[in-house]
């Protein structure tokens, strides 16, 4: 019974036959509806900020340089591949790409930068992209609102209206860093 | 008159006036609040009534009245009925009757509170340090709110664990935090006399994380399922799914039955592959590397499933409060079908090749044994409590998403070692298998076009609580939220299975041999991260004080403007 199982276990390689890749020689194509690097489409995004607003692992972020200019940051060091930008885009701006060997020595090659020109409307005073029609109803539908001169600040998650608690936290906004003292009063 | 409402009477009757109220949004769910004198009558109560201990949750209140809370929840599982027992105190006196003279598997539970809180209990048997690490400071409780959540404390020098006595005559061999044998940082201390193993002390929570203390204070409602997602490599969808579902239940959300077999599918395809995954590791504990190279191939077949199905081999990121984000069509239905028939063959043929093999039954049969009692008295979970012939399965004991739909057995072994739970893992991967088909045909017959997730229109009610249980491959893990303002929960638990097992392995091990060591640890499949989720970091400071309440608010402010 014993032997008879032993030759079982090896008549099961011997009909398998090799099963390794032979990845990376030969590229093994990821399939269909993969989550890989997320891809922005400059001229479809209208600045909304609601990728922003809504990236679990905080990794894109937004920032007004001038009244018209509005830059779009994503830094994908942190990012967890969940596809939740490209869900939520309303003009379908995003795609999760099928490219996944994104391992590099430079941060730079896997951050995307994009400066979007936003208008300002001259009734209410905010800022819309005018290349793409309704752009303003979308704005105020996802709400994002910011457009201050001197600030030049990054937003870490939009809100409906501006809060200045919300731009007072963002402008001193650094990584968690040790304690300088012990909390143990022993130094 | 139903299960429920006669514990209601029984409880109303025997506490009079400690009993405070009582909730219950579902059917099979029972939220009692009393007062904290009658916590241990009342958990006695419910033990006598047949109940099994599953988590304590203590949090510091902010709604109905402030103060600190201890939460303890019960599972009815032959009338699938989850009760939650909720006590509040003052945050002068933190203290709590301890229940774990009684019920041991509460244990860590409250030691869990004593670090994380700052609360006390009394008549605990062994309040040890548990979850924080040795050098976290005196004082600072990570889950009170004053404390930000990334809070850092310098690491202190020269303070390390101090290990319990050990049986006299007996010499100690520590295993870990890093060790061939353990896949993730663990300590276990074994208690040796010759190579009799004579017991054992466990130092875990090495990779805590504070993931629930980041959801309380950072994330929104739905971040956390991707979140909670990364609490575990192996049984991800198990706690998105499970937070979902306690969410859904505090806000009294219904989703899709599309949404809800999705689920179920994408459960079970994580159970073959979890299951697959053991078969191996337990292969290769016991230096049987033909088992672990062959059930690590069929196992990849599931992966390159799921990455076609979910867009990624493991951290699927289907779930999002109010159903799923992508669909499971005919032609992906063809597919699943395709590989679970050839899974099904190769499992059968692997299965009819080892069962038999001497050296399997001799490393396995006899080994770690625990008895039925016993692994009742530790509330055991999940495989390993059917190995020893308790006939539990959340799946069917407690219906979630679509298992009240699926017909499937729940298998259980009465050889109380690592053979009975090899037998069930090997049995369970063909119940998930037809679990699938069923689940695959009812969505091809009847569920063709409906919606995937409801829009959620309204805000989520705080104050709420939910409760769910999600039976992961390891066994049955638990999800308790109390919805909150700012669009997130005040509270989030996580219990994962390897929790209750884990307080159970000393016992496993007594009398062993030492070289059984890593499959009796192994036949429980540890989830280290599983079970630490949220972090900070254990090293008792010789002359560590404690701050005062004054100091504490300061140094958190200077904390926060430095942030």
């Amino acid at each position: 019974m014993w032997l008879w199982n032993k030759i079982k276990q090896l008549a099961i390689p011997s009909r398998t036959g090799v099963v390794t890749l032979r990845y990376p020689y030969k590229p093994r194509p990821a399939p269909a509806g993969f989550r890989g690097q997320p891809v922005w489409d400059h001229t479809k995004c209208i600045g909304c900020a609601g990728c922003a607003s809504n990236c679990p692992a905080r990794t894109i972020f937004l920032r007004d340089i001038c009244q018209e200019i509005r830059i779009l940051l994503y830094d994908s060091s942190r990012c967890t591949y969940c596809g939740r930008c490209a869900d939520l885009c309303p003009e379908k701006a995003i795609t999760m790409s099928e490219n996944f060997e994104l391992a590099t020595d430079h941060r730079q090659d896997i951050t995307e930068t994009m400066e979007l020109f936003m208008m300002t409307c001259q009734r209410c005073g905010r800022c819309f992209d005018l290349e793409i029609k309704n752009a303003l109803d979308k704005l105020q539908m996802l709400g994002y609102r910011y457009d201050s001169l001197e600030a030049r600040k990054v937003i870490r998650q939009s809100t409906p209206e501006l809060e200045p608690e919300l731009l007072e936290k963002t402008a001193t906004y650094r990584r968690p860093e040790k304690l300088e003292k012990s909390p143990c009063g022993k130094d | 008159m139903s299960r429920k409402d006669e514990l209601l009477n029984l409880l109303k009757d025997e506490l009079k006036g400690n009993f405070l109220a009582a909730s219950s949004l579902e059917e099979n769910r029972l939220f009692i609040d009393i007062k904290k004198e009658a916590l241990v009558e009342t958990a006695n109560q419910l033990m006598r009534a047949g109940a099994r201990y599953q988590m304590g949750v203590g949090y510091e209140a902010r709604k109905n009245g402030r103060g600190l809370a201890m939460v303890h929840t019960f599972a009815f599982d032959a009338d699938s009925l989850l009760v939650a027992i909720r006590a509040l105190t003052t945050e002068d006196e933190p203290e709590f009757d301890s229940l774990t003279p009684f019920i041991p598997g509460a244990g860590w539970s409250e030691r869990e509170y004593i670090d994380l809180l700052g609360l006390h209990f009394k008549n605990h048997p062994h309040p040890k340090r548990l979850v924080l690490s040795d050098d976290w400071p005196e004082g600072i409780y990570p889950l009170r709110q004053e404390v930000p959540y990334d809070l850092m404390p310098p690491a202190a020098e020269e303070v390390a664990f101090r290990l319990d006595e050990a049986p006299p005559g007996s010499s100690i061999i520590p295993f870990g935090p890093f060790h061939a044998c353990l896949h993730e940082p663990a300590h276990f201390a074994v208690y040796v006399d010759g190579e009799e193993i004579k017991g054992c002390e466990y130092r875990g929570f090495m990779v805590h994380r504070g993931i629930e203390k980041l959801a309380a204070t950072e994330l929104t409602y739905n971040e956390i399922p991707f979140v909670a997602e990364r609490i575990c490599g192996i049984c991800g969808s198990v706690h998105s799914v499970n937070y979902a579902q306690a969410v859904e239940a505090a806000s009294g959300l219904k989703i899709p039955r599309r949404a809800e077999f999705i689920r179920t599918i994408m459960l079970e395809i994580e159970r073959l592959h979890s299951h697959l995954m053991w078969l191996g590791v337990a292969g290769h504990l016991i230096g049987f590397d033909t088992v672990f190279m062959q059930a690590w191939r069929i196992r990849e077949k599931i992966m390159w499933l799921a990455e076609s199905l979910t867009g990624n081999r493991k951290t699927y990121g289907m779930v999002i409060i109010g159903g799923v984000r992508r669909d499971i069509d005919l032609t992906k239905a063809e597919l699943i079908k395709k590989t679970l028939a050839e899974v099904e063959k190769d499992v059968q043929a692997l299965e009819k090749a080892i069962i038999k093999d001497k050296s399997i039954h001799r490393r396995t049969k006899g080994v770690g044994y625990l008895s039925r009692e016993k692994a009742k008295e530790w509330n055991l979970v999940g495989p390993v409590a059917r190995a020893r012939g308790l006939d539990i399965d959340a799946r069917r004991d407690h219906p979630y998403a679509a298992y009240d739909e699926v017909k499937f057995e729940v298998v259980v072994a009465d050889s109380g070692d690592v053979w009975g739970t090899l037998v069930v893992r090997i049995k369970e991967i063909y119940e998930a298998i037809r679990i699938i088909h069923q689940c695959l045909e009812k969505l091809a017959s009847r569920l063709q076009g409906s919606p995937l997730a409801i829009e959620i229109e309204d805000p989520i009610p705080a104050g709420q609580q939910g409760l769910s249980v999600v039976e992961a491959p390891r066994g049955e893990a638990v999800h308790y939220v109390l919805t909150g303002d700012d669009n997130r929960p005040e509270r989030w638990r996580v219990r994962a299975p390897t929790y209750p097992n884990l307080q159970a392995v000393p016992d496993m091990l007594l009398n062993n041999k030492l070289a059984d060591f890593p499959i009796i640890v192994g036949s429980i499949d540890p989830c280290i991260s599983c079970t630490d989720r949220v972090a900070v970091i254990d090293r008792r400071s010789a002359s560590g004080r404690i701050l005062s309440r004054q100091e504490l608010e300061k140094l958190s402010r200077e904390m926060r403007s430095k942030t």
